[in-house]
């Protein structure tokens, strides 16, 4: 892998801001109740669309910390395949992933806002859409960079 | 249109950090030299791209008002084709492109990376890839939210 600018030391007071969204994003989506690691998981499906190795690593990392089981962070990739996300994962994850895709399909259809916000309260909602805009930020500085996983 | 919830008003606090974020970038493009011109067209650009309307008829003002040509505008989602666009420019929307296309390619391809910082300084590249990332973030929220562009003026 080619050796890249680093964005977050390039603009360092520009990061800071950013991190500082990421750290208010997930704040709200702990206020408004919802599990850390269904948080986690749209962090991690986000990332692996953008195809940003640092933050899979980063975050499969944060979710075990959390206690999430190996087996549905292998399955994530096809997760709409299997009983072992909730019914709020299923529509976090699916909402997460319409925004991801915008550039494909210019837009986040009815359906997916319409699940979403009906197994979510609004301050869920919109907590799951910011941690998703976030990640698709931070994946891009990440992809850009070229940024390579932790060593562990 | 329906009537969908709006991220940035629910979250206020949020909408301030991104807002921040904005305006440490737009600092840094000028502190690096950067043509606000330039800017525009990206930020025209990735919309065009991400298909947000809202942000589109913003930054189509904001370019005009910058004195950018109607025809510029007019190109932009066939710059490849046209001979307006300079050869910095055209390394930026290369550069914009690739970065708001990561969810289908998951990269930004080496002759890309190596195209614009030819072009451009490492800090005035480092500015444009924050740039695009900001825009993409405002894409995001707005396209998630249909929110409407205001009505035209008569």
């Amino acid at each position: 892998m080619s050796e890249r600018i680093q964005l977050s030391a390039a603009l360092p007071d520009a990061y800071r801001h950013l991190a500082r969204a990421g750290r208010v994003a997930e704040k709200a989506a702990v206020e408004a109740g919802l599990d850390q690691r269904l948080v986690e998981l749209v962090k991690i499906r986000v990332s692996q669309l953008n195809g940003c190795a640092f933050c899979v690593d980063q975050h499969t990392h944060d979710a075990r910390q959390l206690g999430e089981t190996e087996r549905r962070l292998f399955l994530l990739t096809a997760w709409w395949e299997t009983e072992l996300y909730s019914e709020q994962e299923r529509a976090a994850l699916e909402l997460a992933e319409a925004m991801t895709k915008l550039v494909q399909v210019q837009d986040v259809p009815d359906e997916v806002y319409q699940r979403a916000t009906k197994v979510f309260a609004e301050e869920q909602y919109v907590a799951v859409a910011w941690v998703a805009t976030v990640m698709n930020a931070l994946n891009r500085l990440g992809v850009t960079s070229h940024k390579p996983p932790a060593e562990r | 249109m329906s009537t969908r919830i709006s991220p940035g008003r629910v979250l206020p606090d949020q909408r301030r950090q991104l807002l921040d974020l904005y305006e440490s970038v737009q600092k840094a493009a000028a502190d690096a030299g950067l043509d606000p011109l330039l800017l525009e067209l990206l930020k025209n650009r990735v919309s065009q791209l991400n298909g947000c309307a809202f942000c589109l008829d913003m930054h189509a003002r904001e370019a005009r008002a910058l004195g950018e040509s109607e025809r510029r505008i007019y190109l932009l989602p066939v710059w490849r084709e046209a001979p307006d666009y300079n050869a910095q420019e055209r390394a930026a929307l290369a550069l914009a492109e690739a970065i708001t296309r990561i969810g289908q390619t998951q990269d930004v391809p080496d002759d890309v990376y190596e195209e614009a910082t030819r072009a451009f300084t490492e800090q005035q590249y480092a500015v444009l890839v924050w740039s695009v990332t900001v825009m993409n973030s405002f894409n995001r929220l707005n396209v998630t939210a249909r929110t409407p562009v205001p009505e035209p003026k008569r």
